[in-house]
Parts: structure tokens; sequence; C-alpha cells
């Protein structure tokens, strides 16, 4: 390893950020090495391989992974790499194996990664070989209510720790029921975009009445939605708030109501709001009553890639981002239910989705600006409400006074430089859990 | 020369398609969506990754998520989006290109046809952005007063990750 640079790329005072960090290639390098080699990563769901043997191919940064339920139910996260030269052992998007074959020499492994068969292990390799230390390469695998995180970092903290108050409000959304959540998808596709926009922009509802105002006039009209207005985002009582490291915005709900999904129309309100009703005890007696009844999950990030809930946003060089869009539906949910949510999600966030199909030249333009000979010396200007953030007595990390903010975008830059200038997971803060965690729902679901 | 009646289908269904694509092209969205049904189904979705013994897992089934999976409200409601002025992803418009051959067409006993079509659908976008999009479609075709329309459109597109910024057009 050489000498490690120092990023200083957000000036906290002013929330002027580097333009570079979106479009460099070696700050790109970098980032796969300290951040996507490093950080515990959204991976995929254990309702994607819900039987032993079933394996999903996904990705930790641009690595590919082979997600596995072994023999014995156990889960690994596996690098799709044959040890041998490096050819790939998985080329389908998922299925159920017990056996990984490489294609190019023949070398097989286990779904837990063991090498099994070398051909010629005598007649070749006249028994030097020694397999029990050329497995897949196995990444730590940990769950959280079901959703499947990896790292490659022997030092970081547990799923828990880097997870941390985050929780306290991520379990609104999906740690409500018994039944745990079923994952459908994804679907997947290119953007011009650097990752990190993506990823800010899951607390970004300043765009929201005007890169989607077309979405939102129309859903009004067909659906039945409120109107969307700025006047209305600046007079939110919705909460922004950044927690150990994760972007999360939320609503404050005393009225009883149900979580507000893309879908939901006048025709089909009353039945979400019957679910809700009927389901509430439940996630009383899971959440406590506070979040149950007060604290519903809006758009977020999970530091670094996971966006808009259970989605990816998988780096593809500087200039390019891999979404993966998922859905996740409570299992247990009415059947009308699952599909409002199922059809509300494609046809509105998505490659397809009204809303989404508004955000991306928007954000390609944002990489595309730093890489301008003249813009990018001109800074980023984050400084929206700044000095109007703290902490709060009933919400958990560092809140800010006004539903509409640049403190999480700003926070995360922050974290992404205490990543970046980190030489090892000891120099890298994580935040005590200090929320508390009324009703009976764990980490594990 | 007699004209056997798939032949005749053929020769109906032929200038149907053709009128279609002229409409989508030249960006009369109204008068497309007019070529549909009350209770269409416009699906479009997910190819995955699988091995031949197991093709049957290839395109995803309806009740898993799709790239598209609209109802006539929905299909309105993105033809309404383009109205508005604001829709940005489309404001300035793609100009598209939708070339549709390999017409295979087959009567029901409900007096529906089943009518199959392959595309190639070229888009260009703004200052240097274009895609090939290329795929199957497998409608269901009704007669309605007269006229023929589109009660369901499965559309299989040959990709997996799509390689396009956004999906804005219709195919």
């Amino acid at each position: 390893m050489g000498a490690t640079r120092t990023y200083a790329i957000i000036d906290p005072a002013t929330g002027e950020v580097d333009r570079r960090i979106f479009s460099d290639q070696a700050v790109y390098d970098e980032e796969m090495e300290k951040i996507f080699a490093r950080a515990w990563l959204m991976v995929g769901h254990e309702s994607l391989v819900p039987q032993v043997n079933d394996f999903f191919h996904t990705y930790m940064g641009e690595d590919p992974v082979i997600l596995t339920r072994d023999g014995q139910g156990r889960l690994h996260a596996l690098l799709n790499m044959c040890r041998h030269r490096g050819n790939r052992v998985v080329r389908c998007d998922d299925g159920n194996a017990t056996r990984f074959f490489c294609t190019y020499h023949g070398w097989s492994y286990a779904n837990d990664g063991s090498l099994q068969h070398v051909p010629g292990t005598s007649e070749a390799y006249y028994d030097k070989l020694d397999r029990s230390k050329l497995g897949l390469v196995e990444a730590r695998v940990d769950t959280y209510a079901g959703i499947v995180f990896a790292t490659w970092a022997a030092d970081a903290p547990s799923l828990e720790a880097y997870l941390g108050d985050a929780r306290w409000y991520l379990d609104t959304l999906f740690n409500r029921r018994d039944c745990g959540m079923q994952a459908l998808g994804p679907m997947k596709w290119l953007e011009p975009v650097n990752w990190k926009t993506m990823v800010d922009n899951c607390s970004d509802n300043y765009h929201v009445p005007t890169t989607h105002l077309s979405s939102a006039r129309v859903q009004t009209r067909f659906l039945g939605r409120p109107p969307l207005s700025h006047k209305d985002q600046f007079e939110s009582p919705h909460k922004h708030v950044f927690v150990n490291g994760h972007s999360l915005t939320f609503r404050e709900s005393p009225d009883n109501t149900p979580r507000y999904v893309h879908g939901m129309s006048k025709e089909t309100f009353a039945l979400f709001q019957a679910y809700h009703d009927a389901t509430l005890p439940e996630v009383e007696r899971r959440l406590g009553p506070f979040r149950a009844r007060h604290v519903q999950l809006g758009n977020h990030s999970i530091f670094p890639n996971g966006v808009l809930g259970f989605r990816l946003a998988l780096p593809r060089g500087p200039l390019q981002t891999e979404f993966w869009h998922f859905v996740l539906v409570e299992k247990d949910a009415p059947e009308t239910i699952k599909q409002v949510i199922r059809i509300g999600s494609q046809a509105n966030n998505g490659v397809a989705g009204l809303f989404e199909q508004d955000d991306v030249d928007n954000w390609r333009q944002v990489t595309a600006a730093s890489r301008s000979r003249v813009g990018r010396r001109l800074p980023q200007d984050m400084s929206m409400g700044i000095g109007h953030a703290g902490s709060h007595p009933d919400y958990p990390g560092i809140v800010s006074e006004r539903y509409i903010s640049e403190n999480n975008q700003r926070h995360f830059y922050r974290r992404w430089e205490e990543f970046m200038n980190a030489e090892s997971w000891a120099d890298i803060p994580i935040a005590p859990i200090v929320a508390r965690f009324e009703g009976t729902a764990t980490i594990r679901g | 020369m007699t004209v056997t009646p798939g032949q005749a289908l053929w020769l109906e269904l032929t200038p149907f398609y053709i009128r279609e694509a002229w409409l989508l092209d030249e960006r009369k969205f109204n008068e497309w969506l007019e070529l549909f049904t009350d209770d269409v189904l416009y699906f479009m979705p997910r190819r995955k990754n699988v091995l031949r013994r197991e093709s049957h897992r290839e395109v995803t089934p309806l009740g898993d998520l799709a790239l598209i999976e609209d109802d006539r409200r929905y299909l309105e409601m993105r033809v309404a989006r383009l109205d508005t002025g604001m829709a940005w992803g489309e404001d300035p418009p793609s100009r598209t290109r939708h070339l549709i051959g390999n017409l295979e067409a087959e009567p029901m006993d409900n007096g529906e046809v089943k009518a199959r079509t392959a595309f190639l659908v070229y888009r260009s976008h703004l200052e240097t952005d274009h895609q090939l999009l290329a795929g199957g479609r497998e409608d269901v075709l009704r007669r309605v007063g007269g006229a023929w329309k589109i009660a369901r459109r499965t559309i299989l597109l040959d990709a997996n990750v799509l390689l396009d910024k956004n999906l804005s057009i219709f195919l």
C-alpha cells in the first residue's frame, strides 16, 4: 500500500463539495478499496434463496458474488471466481445447485465454497495441490429482518453495530410483521451517473415538486393522490435524520393512517387502512406503541449503496451505475395489497417508472458537470439548512429542523471522508446504540 | 389466385402494425392509446439468465416484479404525463424508429387473435444518447366496433441488464 491520500471534499461550514469525487477514476478506484471492500453491503434477501441449495447471483461493488444457502440452510456470500485462473463458476441469475463448476478446467466447488474436485490432482498436480486453501473466497454474512448483508472486512464491527440506531427507524418498514417480507425482482439497468448522486438523492425531497411534478399531477388526477407542492414540502412535519452513517427520512404519523406507497389510489386506500388497522396490534407488540403509531420510514439510504429501500446502486466505474430495483411485500399481506405495491413500484420507480424517468438526466448532468474543465473548479452547493439540525428528545440521530434540508447529504459526504481517510475499521467511528428498541422485534426479524 | 383465411388475416393485420409504428414514431400517443381495449394488460416481464434445461424460468411470470405491468389507467397516465409539458425525461422528446416485422397471426376459438411480431426500435435522445432495443411482442387482438384492439400485449425485451438510462418510450 502506498501513502494514503487525505480527502477533504466537503466544507461543513459552507456545504461546498468537491465535484471531482463524481468523475475521477483514481478516486473511484480508492472507493472500491476503502468503501466497497470494507463496509457491510446489502447483497440480497433471504426470500431470494428460500430453499436449501438455492443461490442468487449478486454483487459487492463490482465484485460478482454468489449468495448461497447450503445443505444445512446456512447463508454464504462467495466471490464468483475460480481460484485457479479466475473464471466465474456461476453464470445464471439464480437457481438451485449443490455444486458450482468452472467451465474452463473443470474445478468444482460445493455451495459452501469448499473446493471439491480438481481434474488430475495426481496426474497433473502430483498430489501437491492443497484443496483446503483453494475454496471460493467467502465474505462475512449477516442478516437484518431478512435482508442479507456481507462484508469483506474481517475487522468490521457487527452488522447490528453498523446499522446502529438507524435500525430503530428501518424496523418501521422492514420489521413490522411476524411473517417477514418477500423480495420480488430485481429489474436491472445501467445509468450514466456516479453512484453517490443516487445515494444522496434519497434524502433529497427538495427535488420532488420540481423533478416529479408531471408524475405527481397525473397521480392526483388518475389516482386521487393529494397534490404535491413546494409549500407542502417546506411546511411538512416529516423529518430528515442522519443516524450512524445512514440517511433517513420519516413521517411523524400520529393520525393512524397507513404509510403512503406508490400505487395507492382512492379505490384502494380503504384496503390499506383496513390492513393497517388489522396489523396494528401485532406491530405494536413488535415495535412498541411509539414506533408503531408515530414513525413511518420514508426515502432513505443505507451506507454506502443501499437506496430507496431495498435497492442496490452498484458502481460500474465513476460514470456509470447499475441499478437493481426490488420490491418488498409483507408475506401475509392480502394479495390485492401485494399487487398494488408491486405495480405501483414498477410504474413509478424503476427503469420505466413515471417518477424515475425524470431523474436520470438530472443526475447524469451532475456527473457530467464534474468532468467539465471549468465546471469542476466550482464546488457543488450543499448549504441548505446548515446549523439547523441536532439531537431530538424523541428521535435518535441528528434530526433536521425541517423535512427539506441538505443535512443528511452533508453528513453522507463526511461519512464518505471517514471511510476514505481510514487505514482500517479502527479509524471509522461507530455511534453507540442509544435508542430504546421497544417490542419483541430483533435484528433477526 | 385465392387468398386463404390465414393470409387474409395477415394482410389485414400488417397495416394495423405499420400504422401503430407510425403513430409511435410521430408521437401521436393519444391516438395510439385508442388501439387498446379498456381491459388491456401491457406487460413487459424480466428476462433472466438461467440454464437451458430451466428455460421455463427465463421469463418472469405475472405476479413477479415486471419491467412494466400497466393497465389502461397507467398507460393513460404515461401519455397524460407527456402532455403536462413537465415530463423532463421526454422533453425534449426521444426520436424513435419502430421497425415491426415477422408477423404471425392465429385465430383463437373465442374470436380473438394471437399475433406475434418482432421489433427493432432505435431511440435517440438529447445530443448523443442512443439505444437499439430488440425484442418480440405477443398480442391478443379483439374486434371492438369493427376495429382491432390490443387486449393484451406481452413485450419480451432481448436484454438482461438494460443498457438504456430509462424506458420512457413505448414498445
